[in-house]
């Protein structure tokens, strides 16, 4: 086989994220985590929200939040249908907290029975966790404290 | 003829009207060129989803010939209609919400429903009960700026909803589609049910002029270069299951498409509203001439008059 890589690419209705050639990739699928390399069988998904870790052709690492969206994996290309997504980069995790800490509040007063849609803040406590496990990670990979 | 300080009143006032058309121009084609670029993000998602539901659904169908979700069963013939009619949120745009009014109006009697309903987004889509007495369902408010799936999730939920329970059969979405700065066109497009075979209805995955390749093409084409492997053909794998992922994935469709409808639809407001106010400031300019050309007369008048006096009252003191 030739195809060494994956042409990756991950979308949200947005924008398009992330569009690159890579090695290998790591998603979080509802039947569990998988990992993807070339020449996978094709595949579609549902994904959870969580990491993807991709490994990029030079051998560094890109980590991205995605907040639950679909996988297509086909032989040679790995596209992403994402609800929301961030590369580990752009995300700061101060204000990542304060977002989670505010959707916790929301939560408490759901429970407390006041008028908050809780599937929706159950969503956002998920995507803003998402979004801080990415930071870490990607933190952790590059020795950055 | 009126005086010539009436006369200046009033080229005053046309002078000040102007700047605000002016003005508003100017406004509308900075909204349109953000509008444009929104609708053309949204464009690879809607592809990709699509090709990616049609994939599912050929699948499906091949192991009991029966479709796979609800969704996707055409209901014949289609009883009860409803048509999600999307305007602006204000006037001074020349004969944008008419237009989609009319269109939606006549692509409505078209059908021998027993039922049809109105969704409204934006405030002028009230034209179609005031002017025509047609039932309004429901009346979403609509946001000036629209850069979030988000914002139809509510929209899209009530007509799946509805669908699913049998209060429809049909769901149209009524939009102006953006061709070009000077072009749109209102049009009328089926939501639901989902038509995997008539792809050319589907917004944002039509291969009009700039647009990415057109559905089945794109599909045909992506099956070659992904799914062969010489005389093998894969197969996809579901996870967990071909049913559960198009449950999740055709309400995602929905919602792409509304918010396609949507942003189409505002960057053809705003080039509308920047055309009829481009055309308005040109009005008043030529007005203001008209009048500055009056007032002169005028004025000419006046002098001429006051020489008149002056010259007849000097000869009466020289006789």
């Amino acid at each position: 086989m030739t195809d060494k890589y994956i042409q990756f690419e991950i979308v949200t209705p947005e924008r398009v994220v992330f569009k690159e050639e890579i090695s290998q990739i790591t998603l979080p699928t509802k039947m569990g985590e998988i990992t993807v390399l070339p020449n996978h069988i094709p595949l579609v998904s549902a994904l959870l929200p969580g990491v993807v870790h991709a490994k990029k052709t030079n051998g560094e690492d890109e980590i991205i939040s995605i907040s639950g969206g679909f996988l297509e994996v086909l032989k040679d290309k790995v596209v992403i249908l994402a609800d929301t997504a961030e590369r580990a980069e752009e995300l700061d995790v101060s204000r990542l907290e304060a977002a989670r800490q505010r959707a916790e509040e929301l939560k408490e007063k759901a429970r407390r029975g006041e008028k908050v849609n809780f599937a929706e803040v159950n969503a956002a406590i998920e995507r803003e966790l998402a979004r801080i496990k990415a930071v870490k990670r990607w933190r952790k990979l590059k020795n950055i404290e | 003829m009126a005086s010539s300080r009436d006369i200046k009143n009033r080229i005053k006032s046309i002078g000040n009207t102007k700047k605000i058309t002016r003005a508003m121009e100017m406004v509308s084609a900075a909204k349109m060129r953000k509008a444009i670029e929104a609708v053309l993000k949204t464009r690879s998602y809607a592809n990709l989803s699509w090709s990616t539901v049609l994939n599912l659904a050929k699948a499906g169908n091949g192991q009991n010939g029966q479709a796979l979700h609800p969704l996707l069963i055409k209901r014949k013939p289609a009883e009860k209609v409803a048509l999600i009619l999307i305007t602006s949120n204000r006037g001074l745009c020349g004969g944008f919400n008419s237009a989609i009014v009319k269109k939606a109006v006549e692509s409505i009697k078209r059908h021998q429903a027993s039922s049809h309903e109105f969704i409204l987004i934006g405030k002028k889509g009230a034209a179609a009960h005031k002017n025509f007495g047609f039932e309004v369902a429901a009346d979403f408010p609509k946001l000036d700026y629209i850069n979030e799936v988000k914002e139809v999730v509510p929209a899209a939920r009530l007509v799946i909803n509805d669908y699913l329970a049998g209060r429809y059969d049909k769901v149209m979405v009524a939009y102006t589609d953006y061709v070009n700065a000077a072009k749109q066109i209102p049009r009328v497009k089926q939501l639901l049910p989902i038509e995997i075979d008539e792809t050319e209805k589907y917004l944002g995955i039509v291969g009009q002029d700039t647009r990415l390749g057109a559905g089945q093409e794109f599909v045909a084409e992506k099956e070659k270069q992904h799914l062969t492997h010489g005389e093998f053909i894969y197969e996809y794998t579901f996870e967990p299951s071909p049913a559960e992922v198009l449950d999740e994935m055709l309400p995602r469709l929905i919602e792409i498409q509304l918010y396609q409808a949507l942003l189409e639809s505002n960057a053809s407001e705003h080039s509308a509203r920047m055309t009829a106010m481009h055309q308005a400031t040109e009005a008043a300019g030529d007005m203001v001439g008209e009048l500055t050309l009056s007032f002169n007369k005028a004025r000419q008048a006046s002098i001429t008059l006051e020489i008149a006096e002056i010259s007849a009252g000097a000869n009466a003191l020289a006789e």
